[in-house]
């Protein structure tokens, strides 16, 4: 049963909630022990909410959180063993948004360390497995999200966070949808910032319609974050034909694609082209640049948000010794894993006065560039069609010979969309050898309805 | 070798009066229990996102406006990275390489000159926590304590060109700068002592900068007191080296912090969780339309409506309080050059006397026009007035009281005063020969001295009739 039917069922006192969420809680330890997926599992705080359940949109439907979201009261880790005991006195403005609408959050979801990482492997805690080889990554960072998404029968949707891919990436490798929406159209406010100029949530299920179900809930001007889009939110589950949509191919998304990945893309391109879409190959040059600009501008913002994890009042306490900065030193040195430093290091080198104008401006210029090239593409295209990943989900034994520089090379189709701030979808496009193959849908700013049309055609 | 010429430039931290804070909706007032004024977004809890307050920019706009200065039209947030204990994300949000108002000026009336400092740019910042160092300064504390009250309290910094080129000449800027403010009616002086940075050197050595230093008047003495240091490191030979010093208003003196190699670097990037402020043309022009009457506006007012001299003018509008004291005085009494007079040579002679201004003292207009209705009454002579005004200011108590505790009042009547004449002209044979010769100023004298033997209370006309009817032997 998808997420839409099992609310009208629920909302008609068909289902028994209760029952069903005993049930479901046992299932997810026994998930959780076997894929590690959680972080933290909510079940005393999902029966709570079932007391009093608002008879809204997402009523009784299991939500996931990426740890990355501030729930009321519940340990918020954002993967990370600086805040592995840190509970927050509030509500992300999507937690409150989907609680509201009667949505039971059951759990929160593993990821790498504040985001930083393509695989899951930087989490403080666990490393999700995959569900379809559980010796291969989930992706990142919202692998845990991926995880329990592909592998939980039961109606239930995912709350996923994107910077530079962490959403596409494990609905690729997982094998289910992910929606990163236009940057500034969900509200960022209770996340926890990897790169507030980038940070996008979005959400992650089986199917396209359960996306739209809720990007309705979540998106929307938020009074709260000043970068939330003041604009008219649609019915994203108003779906419309999309015959006559332009679909552009940009070649430099397959350089370096694996041949398998490449011939299901284009096989679910043709399947487009079916539909009644037309197909046009294009060149996006700026692409090349992006990687670079995305991780110059990514870690200059990250570093100054970890800075207030130093045991003054957030992150871990430890035995006053020394001057402040000695203290502050000892609490980073202790609470940040590796990934996590060398971000906070990147960052801080890219940003100071010497580099500044050569690394952190020139990023900046160079995203410019990169949105011009997408806003120019978006002149004669609807969508751009292209894999998501350009591997199937890598052993966790292949990973660990990456050098970092290999690994940041993984997010290469990934960031210049994210880096524009464009919305975009990932959809299962076949699998190989067991493994699945994602086709990444890119749309113009707030175009998410595009998106959302073309992936209920071509998967539902 | 001629005296070497003194550089100093000013960095003022001015807290705007808003209701609420720069990025939250906490209040700004009412922050004397520590920790009660904050929330989620002061205390940068991990996941929020500030907002910004519209009506600090509108105030701060209003400023560069008064100031002269010209308005960037689209201005981002910059966070300023440095780890300290007072700061709850250990990155300020300021404005760095585009700030709101650059290119400006404040013109001065200085030792009757004009004078202009030139203002290099205005730009908007949060406040960070107050740490009040138990068991000692900032060397010596034992432990600190930190309240976030303060924290996101909504700055304007204005800095100066360095200009300015005495202790007193900055006192002069620091007074009419705060004079605009109050104008203005964006600062409350009540509420926040303005903290200055101030950048000195003088020909010949390197630049100090004397950090956070409270109040015009301790302004006044850091920068003496490295003026000093500066000119005895230079006979001395000893080069001054680029330092960051710290000044103690216990002792009036300043201590090294650290060395300053080069510019600290503070990484600064763009807060990409606020959007860049956008200021349209309409906005400036509203705000320029809605300004108030200026000091300098104000003073010109002073001159062609009451008929005042341009330096009595000046004088008052330094101080609003003190322009508007004035105002009220003319208001309630008339008289508006007797009032002047008045307040600008005797009653300001008494407040720098003590080294307090209007606002500091419990001086009333009520109270300080009994001296003209005394005056009026014939009661008490202006010698009189004179001295109680002064009294006034010592003591608190209204002119009306002292009259009565002292029993004073004034001596016109011929036969009380002709025993003190008699024995002046006695004391002062060579005046009384003077002025026998024709010098009339000899007059002056003995009436002076008269008027010193009864303490003032001799009603002067009467005792120059007495003299020179007794010189003439008529009496």
């Amino acid at each position: 049963m998808n997420a839409l039917d099992f609310i009208k069922k629920a909302k008609k006192g068909e289902i028994n909630l209760e029952d069903f969420y005993s049930k479901l809680f046992k299932k997810l330890y026994d998930i959780d022990k076997k894929y590690e997926c959680f972080i933290t599992i909510c079940e005393e705080e999902a029966f709570n909410q079932l007391k009093n359940l608002p008879n809204g949109r997402l009523y009784g439907l299991p939500v996931s959180v990426k740890d990355a979201l501030c729930t009321k009261d519940v340990r918020t880790t954002a993967g990370s063993r600086i805040l592995s005991d840190y509970k927050p006195p509030f509500d992300s403005t999507v937690v409150a948004r989907i609680k509201a609408e009667g949505g039971v959050i059951i759990g929160k979801t593993c990821m790498d360390e504040f985001g930083f990482g393509g695989f899951s492997t930087n989490c403080a805690f666990k490393v999700p497995k995959n569900p379809h080889d559980i010796e291969r990554s989930c992706g990142g960072s919202s692998g845990g999200a991926g995880c329990i998404t592909a592998v939980l029968d039961e109606p239930h949707i995912a709350i996923g966070e994107s910077t530079g891919g962490s959403i596409s990436s494990p609905a690729s490798f997982c094998g289910v949808c992910g929606l990163t929406p236009t940057y500034g159209r969900v509200s960022r406010y209770g996340l926890i910032d990897y790169a507030n100029s980038l940070d996008k949530i979005g959400p992650m299920a089986k199917t396209v319609r359960e996306i739209a179900l809720m990007l309705n809930v979540i998106a929307g001007f938020d009074e709260k974050d000043q970068t939330t889009l003041n604009e008219n939110v649609p019915n994203y589950e108003k779906i419309d034909n999309i015959k006559g949509f332009v679909i552009g191919v940009p070649k430099e998304y397959f350089d370096g694609v694996s041949d398998v990945i490449a011939e299901k893309v284009w096989d679910a391109i043709k399947k487009l082209e079916d539909k009644g879409c037309k197909i046009k190959e294009l060149s996006l040059k700026m692409t090349k640049y992006a990687l670079p600009a995305y991780y110059v501008t990514a870690t200059s913002e990250a570093s100054t948000n970890l800075a207030k994890f130093c045991g003054m009042r957030y992150g871990l306490e430890l035995p006053l010794e020394g001057n402040f900065n000695e203290y502050f030193s000892k609490v980073r040195a202790q609470g940040f894993g590796e990934e996590a430093k060398r971000r906070i290091i990147l960052g801080t080198y890219a940003r100071m006065s010497g580099y500044r104008s050569k690394y952190y401006l020139q990023a900046l210029k160079v995203r410019t560039l990169v949105i011009n090239d997408f806003k120019k593409a978006f002149k004669t295209c609807d969508l751009l069609a292209a894999p998501t990943m350009p591997v199937l989900a890598p052993r966790f034994d292949e990973l660990e010979k990456l050098s970092p520089i290999e690994n940041y090379m993984m997010d290469v189709l990934t960031v210049a969309p994210n880096l524009a701030g464009i919305p975009m979808l990932s959809i299962p496009c076949g699998s190989i050898d067991g493994l699945p193959a994602g086709l990444h849908l890119m749309a113009d700013h707030l175009q998410e309805q595009k998106l959302i049309n073309a992936g209920v055609a071509l998967h539902g | 070798m001629a005296e070497p010429k003194v550089i100093i430039g000013l960095e003022t931290h001015v807290q705007l009066n808003t209701k609420s804070k720069l990025f939250c909706g906490c209040p700004t007032i009412g922050l004397e229990k520590p920790n009660t004024r904050v929330c989620d977004v002061c205390l940068g809890l991990p996941g929020t996102k500030p907002r910004l307050n519209k009506a600090v920019l509108e105030k701060a706009i209003a400023v560069a406006l008064a100031l002269n200065c010209k308005i960037n039209k689209l201005v981002p947030w910059n966070r300023k990275s440095y780890f300290y204990p007072d700061m709850c994300k250990n990155y300020q949000i300021t404005q760095y390489d585009m700030p709101l108002a650059y290119d400006g000026y404040l013109m001065l009336d200085f030792e009757g000159k004009k004078k202009k400092i030139r203002i290099r740019r205005i730009h908007i910042e949060e406040d960070p926590a107050k740490l009040i160092h138990v068991g000692g300064d900032i060397t010596k504390a034992e432990y600190v304590l930190v309240d976030y009250n303060r924290s996101g309290v909504p700055l304007i910094e204005i800095v100066t060109e360095p200009d300015i080129e005495s202790p007193q000449e900055a006192r002069a800027y620091l007074s009419k700068l705060v004079s605009i403010l109050e104008h203005l009616g964006v600062y409350d002086i009540t509420n926040y002592v303005l903290k200055s940075d101030a950048n000195v050197n003088i020909t010949g050595t390197e630049r100090t900068e004397v950090k956070n230093i409270s109040g015009i008047k301790a302004v006044v003495k850091a920068l003496s007191y490295e003026v000093t240091r500066h000119k005895n490191m230079l006979r001395r030979g000893v080069k001054p080296m680029r330092e960051t010093r710290h000044y103690n208003p216990k002792t009036g003196l300043t201590h090294a912090l650290r060395t300053k190699e080069t510019e600290e670097d503070y990484g600064y990037i763009v807060d990409p969780d606020l959007s860049w402020i956008s200021i349209s043309s309409e906005l400036i022009k509203q705000i320029k339309a809605s300004l108030p009457e200026l000091p300098d506006e104000r003073a010109k007012r002073f001159v062609k409506d009451y008929g005042l001299n341009q330096e009595q003018a000046n004088a008052l509008i330094n101080d609003k309080a003190l322009a508007d004291f004035y105002e009220e005085c003319v208001k309630e009494y008339g008289e508006p050059v007797t009032i002047a007079k008045w307040i600008v040579t005797e009653l300001l002679k008494s407040f720098n006397y003590h080294g307090i201004t209007l606002r500091e003292s419990n001086v009333k207009v009520s109270e300080f026009l009994e001296l003209f209705k005394l005056m009026d009454e014939k009661i008490i002579t202006a010698r009189m007035a004179k001295e109680l005004v002064k009294a006034y200011v010592d003591t608190s108590k209204s002119p009306k009281t002292l009259v009565a505790e002292q029993g004073l009042r004034r001596i016109s009547k011929t036969e009380e005063l002709l025993g003190v004449v008699k024995k002046v002209i006695k004391e002062n044979a060579e005046a009384v020969k003077d002025y026998k010769s024709g010098q009339e100023k000899a007059l002056h004298f003995l009436v002076g001295q008269v008027m010193k033997e009864t303490k003032g209370q001799a009603e002067p006309n009467k005792v120059r009739e007495i003299i020179k009817k007794k010189l003439l032997k008529q009496l």
